[in-house]
């Protein structure tokens, strides 16, 4: 439980840590530290240098902007579950990081740090995925905008590049859909084995559009379109036959806890259930 | 006026305050001048030849004082006679992953596990056996030489007749269970620290001084000597605070003699904390267990023979597991009336850690058979669940078919409370679907009537000391783990000496200051120390009642001894209600404590001129006591009876205890038949303890037996791949936190055991092997479903419950059809973060360096 030796930088400008990001290849930027430490200290991960943006003022916002609500990079899952802005704008956030670990790992954790990490079993994948939100990333030649959607590659693998830093995060206000993230969570580390998160607009009884993102199924969260389409145009009546398509065609995860055909069995019934719910929203 | 002072009283634990400011201290809280770290190298194979171990690069590491390997010590042994087969650090074998190689001192903990990476082992590898059906049948590469077919130990019993009693049953079922490993996971991580005294001349080590997180110092005290080969009379084992044992510490681990060996070797004092994935190696828990079981029952529900087979998977080394292996076969009895029982017991076995004592030592597994095959039966023959246990209650005073005597046994009140007040009779089959109710009973030894070492000493001694202000301080072996040790001796020495509980200090588990009680394990402390603490007190009150007869002039039989204040039967009452007692009590403690022994002698003088006295103070008889023959002290000592010792079978030894205790529980659950999760949403949970010396502490045990059992029933499991353990910390093993803790409603019911201290039995272990079977026979009556393998993850509900439907549904998993429990074998996916088999040692570059010999190119 001893890590290597590192260095330890805590820059106080973005600039300085983007450049201090470069400097070496082997370093890692450190936010809330919920992931990366336990890895450093079973020597799984062994960077040379942490680059520590937790001294760097003004990444810890929620504020609104338009038709968004933005998020500061260094924003932790408390602040996000107790937004009064997200509860009442975009509450599917909120909802998402009520659910992460227990009370000292949302008074520590980031959506930036977690985003970047793309634990599998992460719970805002979900819903960043079923928001389409917009993932920020400064780097040595500016900022860029990556869409959710294009954002996870794979087990821990994102569209950031090393050089990378993600500074905010953009989601849409959803005041006119129904939003629910329900997950089922390892009994033992709180990661979601599935975490579905829904976005649903019903209208006159029809389904207009549905959005749905899934957690802890596979490599990396990802949406259910196939649900999405059978959903689409149809009554509420249709969620019970769409949700069995939840895991189709995924590669799904297995492990000691749950196999790979009992999470794709989670999956739909999560889904549905999910669903279900949003609709019973939806219809008030 | 209650018949008791003290007893039956709720009190906090005497150590309560110390554990909850941190003023306490743990093993690991310890530190003596000069300390180094010591770390051990650990096997990466399951089953591997050492070929050779170079130590000299390690050992020129600046920091490293001293390198030790199994050449440093060579004797074997283990916490049973027959099982000496365990080398504190490997000789010649390594039998597990995790076995321990070699050890580091080092002045501090990353020179140390710097100085683990230049250790170069080469080790031959050898085919391991992970499944002990499978090892029963090996040849070859016999995991110990001596033991064929990789068998510890099996034994075949038969009491009465039990094929033909099965023949002539009108209702026979036959099932085969499964219950998967499970390990204690006590809070504290254990903990050694040794010291050497080094003479002044010789400049060699001396006297061995060890402070360990153990539930049993005259055990390791007596391992020491024979692995260190030093008289016992050099070795001090003291027992600092214990953070939890369950019997994860009731033996030796090889952490305490691997400090010890490298304490000598450094010639300065070495600390050892294992590491929470080094606690999972060592192990000792509770053996995954397979049972083939087999019960034949008339009409009216009475069984008329029991018969079963058991395998246990007990790992690399023998252990606790001889005894394991006869506790299942043995408790078998003693709960229902059985006449005919036959028993196949195997002990196995496999290249992974020993597996050992652990809360209902034995027991739990073949509970959780029993009772869930009783509920087969019960529904079959279309009686309630609670009747049949009521159709065969045992009637006591009475010796079963396998020579356990029991007499006190508070059964069939734990059978009625629990369904009073879970209202079972309205609300049993008729919860609305996926809800419901299941009973179960389970019963446990109040420690063992035969000591493992075998010999006529009696298992405990205690002995008693009072000050000349009347301060108490009790001198016993007995080692506080939590579970109340420490309290229940106070309690008992303050209730006969009739003084108050703060008078009362214990000096505890120091095997230079205390005398000989063979631990803290199999329940036997309260019962056994406890009729010891009872005999030592009553031993010195008999000396003050001597002396403070002669002051009152009255025969010493005349005087009652309660609360600090010591009068004549026929003032019994009068002296204690009224002001003047008080006062007297008042005055006696400023002489004790403000004004000093002059003072006090000045005050003795005075009341002795005034006359025959009608009451004295605990202080003053004392004072008394001293006056007239010197030193006040007593000795008091517990044996178990003769005729609690069972029978004479080979394996006879284990079963027999002087009491037993009793549980009954109900648990109410929900299945999701969709997710196939099980809630547990409230356990009713009756315990006869005889009598409760302290309720809140009672109480205290129940509630934990059930949740320790609730964990083995849902969620907690040692899964394994190839001899890794794939699931080696707190994050991946599931016990239950407070968030799923159910609501517990314990209920203590009182059978007044006639050899018990005030009739008191065991309260901390019996109730945990009910709570599976509960938890089973709930989830049936939920949604029809038999589970045979425990623990009932929500794959193994599903998968029963599409069983259940005949639906031919993907197969999820091979271990969870109930048909064919097989283990499930498919884990260690990708999420399983700390990557699988021997090929995660790579990823660390401790365990780099010593792979490269053998384990090729990486």
């Amino acid at each position: 439980m001893i890590p290597v030796n590192f260095d330890y930088e805590s820059p106080s400008t973005l600039a300085e840590a983007l450049k201090l990001l470069a400097s070496r290849e082997d370093a890692k930027v450190l936010a809330g530290g919920h992931s990366l430490l336990p890895a450093m200290k079973l020597r799984l991960a062994q960077p040379a240098l942490l680059v520590d943006i937790g001294r760097i003022a003004g990444l810890s916002y929620i504020r609104e902007s338009n038709d968004q609500i933005l998020v500061g990079a260094m924003t932790t899952h408390a602040d996000i579950a107790s937004s009064k802005l997200l509860q009442r704008s975009s509450p599917l956030l909120s909802q998402a990081a009520t659910q992460i670990g227990d009370t000292q790992v949302r008074n520590r954790g980031t959506i930036g740090g977690s985003l970047a990490q793309a634990h599998p079993g992460a719970d805002y994948p979900a819903a960043v995925l079923a928001l389409d939100a917009q993932i920020i990333a400064a780097g040595p030649s500016g900022e860029r905008v990556i869409a959710a959607t294009a954002f996870f590659v794979g087990m821990f693998t994102t569209a950031l590049r090393p050089d990378e830093i993600i500074t905010e995060v953009r989601v849409p206000k959803t005041e006119n859909e129904s939003v629910v993230y329900k997950k089922h969570h390892h009994p033992a580390s709180g990661y979601a084995v599935v975490g579905v998160a829904v976005r649903l607009k019903v209208s006159g009884g029809k389904i207009e559009s549905a959005a749905l993102g899934l957690s802890g199924v596979s490599q990396n969260a990802y949406r259910a379109t196939a649900v999405e389409k059978a959903l689409r145009g149809k009554p509420v009546a249709a969620i019970r036959e769409a949700a069995a398509h939840a895991a189709e065609n995924i590669e799904a995860l297995g492990d000691y806890y749950a196999s790979a055909e009992y999470r794709k069995h989670l999956a739909t019934v999560m889904t549905r259930r999910a669903l279900e719910q949003a609709a019973s929203g939806a219809a008030k | 006026m209650n018949e008791f002072s003290v007893i039956g009283k709720r009190i906090a634990m005497v150590d309560a305050a110390g554990k909850t400011t941190g003023a306490g201290k743990y093993t690991d809280d310890l530190s003596v001048p000069g300390m180094l770290v010591g770390k051990i190298l650990h096997s990466p194979y399951p089953h591997a030849r050492i070929k050779r171990i170079a130590t000299s690069r390690a050992a020129k590491l600046d920091g490293v004082v001293a390198v030790v390997t199994g050449k440093d010590a060579r004797n074997p042994y283990g916490i049973l006679p027959v099982g000496h087969d365990e080398h504190a650090l490997a000789l010649d074998k390594v039998r597990y992953v995790g076995d321990n190689v070699a050890c580091v001192a080092a002045v501090s903990e990353t020179i140390a596990e710097k100085a683990l990476e230049l250790i170069d082992v080469e080790y031959e590898l050898l085919p391991g056996y992970f499944d002990p059906e499978e090892s029963m049948k090996a040849q070859t590469d016999l995991i110990h030489d001596n033991k064929p077919h990789n068998i510890e130990k099996d034994y075949h019993h038969v009491f009465g007749d039990p094929d033909k009693a099965l023949a002539e049953a009108d209702c026979v079922m036959e099932g085969r269970f499964i219950a998967n490993e499970v390990t204690h996971a006590a809070m504290e991580p254990h903990s050694t620290l040794a010291a050497f005294e080094i003479d002044s001349q010789t400049g060699k080590p001396g006297r061995l001084t060890v402070w360990s997180s153990t539930q049993v110092p005259y055990y390791l005290q007596h391992k020491l000597s024979l692995v260190l080969e030093m008289p016992m009379a050099q070795i001090r084992v003291i027992k600092p605070l214990v953070g939890g044992g369950f019997g994860g510490k009731s033996e030796v681990i090889p952490l305490e003699i691997i400090a010890a060996i490298a304490a000598r070797a450094a010639r300065a004092p070495v600390k050892i904390t294992y590491t929470r994935e080094e606690v999972f190696w060592a192990h000792r828990g509770r053996p995954r267990t397979i049972i083939d079981l087999k019960t034949g029952v008339k009409k009216d529900g009475t069984i008329t023979a029991v018969k079963a087979r058991v395998v246990q998977d007990g790992g690399g080394y023998c252990s606790y597991g001889v005894v394991t292996i006869l506790y299942s076969g043995a408790l078998l009895g003693a709960l229902y009336d059985i006449p005919n029982i036959g028993y196949d017991g195997y002990r196995v076995l496999t290249n992974k850690p020993a597996c050992g004592a652990m809360r209902g030592h034995g027991t739990v597994n073949v509970r959780f058979a029993f009772e869930s095959q009783l509920d087969e039966i019960a529904l079959k023959l279309n009686l309630d669940p609670a009747e049949i246990r009521r159709r065969n209650l045992l009637k006591p005073p009475c010796v079963t078919v396998n020579n356990l005597r029991v007499q006190s046994y508070g059964l069939p009140e734990c059978i009625e409370q629990v369904v009073e007040r879970s209202k079972w009779r309205e609300r049993k089959g008729k919860l609305s679907r996926g809800r419901g109710l299941g009973i179960a009973c389970s019963h446990y030894v109040s420690g063992a009537a035969n000591s493992i070492i075998r010999s006529d000493m009696p298992h405990s001694t205690v002995n008693i000391k009072i000050d000349r202000d009347g301060g108490v301080v009790v001198y016993t072996g007995t080692s506080e783990i939590g579970q109340g040790s420490d309290t229940m001796t106070a309690q008992v020495a303050a209730e006969v000496l009739g003084c108050s509980l703060g008078r009362v200090k214990i000096v505890a588990a120091d095997t230079d200051l205390t005398p000989i009680d063979i631990g803290s394990y199999s329940s036997r402390v309260t019962f056994m120390a406890g009729n010891a603490t009872l005999r030592a007190a009553e031993e010195v009150k008999k000396q003050i009642a001597l002396a403070a007869a002669r002051k009152m002039d009255c025969a010493p039989e005349e005087l009652v001894f309660r609360d600090d204040l010591i009068v004549r039967g026929d003032d019994f009452g009068k002296g204690f209600a009224g002001e003047g007692a008080r006062a007297t009590q008042s005055e006696a403690s400023v002489s004790g404590h403000v004004e000093g022994q002059i003072l006090r002698g000045s005050l003795q003088q005075k009341r002795k001129d005034e006359g025959p006295k009608d009451q004295m103070t605990f202080e003053e008889a004392v004072v008394a006591a001293i006056d007239s023959h010197g030193a006040l002290t007593g000795t008091g000592s517990y044996a178990p009876p003769l005729e609690a010792r069972g029978g004479k079978h080979k394996g006879a030894g284990v079963g027999p205890s002087p009491a037993y205790s009793y549980s009954a529980q109900v648990a109410e659950v929900t299945v999701d038949e969709e997710t196939g999760e099980v809630t547990v949403h409230k356990v009713w949970a009756a315990h006869d303890c005889g009598r409760a010396l302290n309720p809140v502490s009672v109480e205290g045990q129940i509630i934990g037996s059930v949740w320790m059992g609730m964990g083995q029933a849902l969620t907690e499991e040692m899964v394994w791949k190839d001899g890794m353990l794939m699931n080696p910390g707190m994050l991946e093993y599931r016990s239950p936190s407070s968030v799923e803790s159910p609501e517990v409603e314990p209920i203590i019911v009182e059978s007044i055991d006639p050899e018990g201290p005030f009739g008191a039995k065991e309260c901390s272990e019996g109730s945990l092997a009910a709570t599976i079977p509960a938890i089973s026979n709930a989830i049936y009556d939920a949604v029809g479903i038999r589970l045979h393998e425990c623990p009932f993850t929500p794959e193994r509900v599903l998968a029963a419950l599409r069983a259940l439907k005949k639906s031919k549904h993907i197969n999820l998993t091979e271990g969870v059809d109930p048909a064919a429990p097989t283990r499930f074998r498919e884990h260690g996916g990708a999420l399983c973060f700390r990557g699988k088999g021997p090929e995660r040692h790579a990823l660390d570059p401790g365990r780099r360096e010593a792979t490269v010999e053998a384990g090729g190119d990486d």
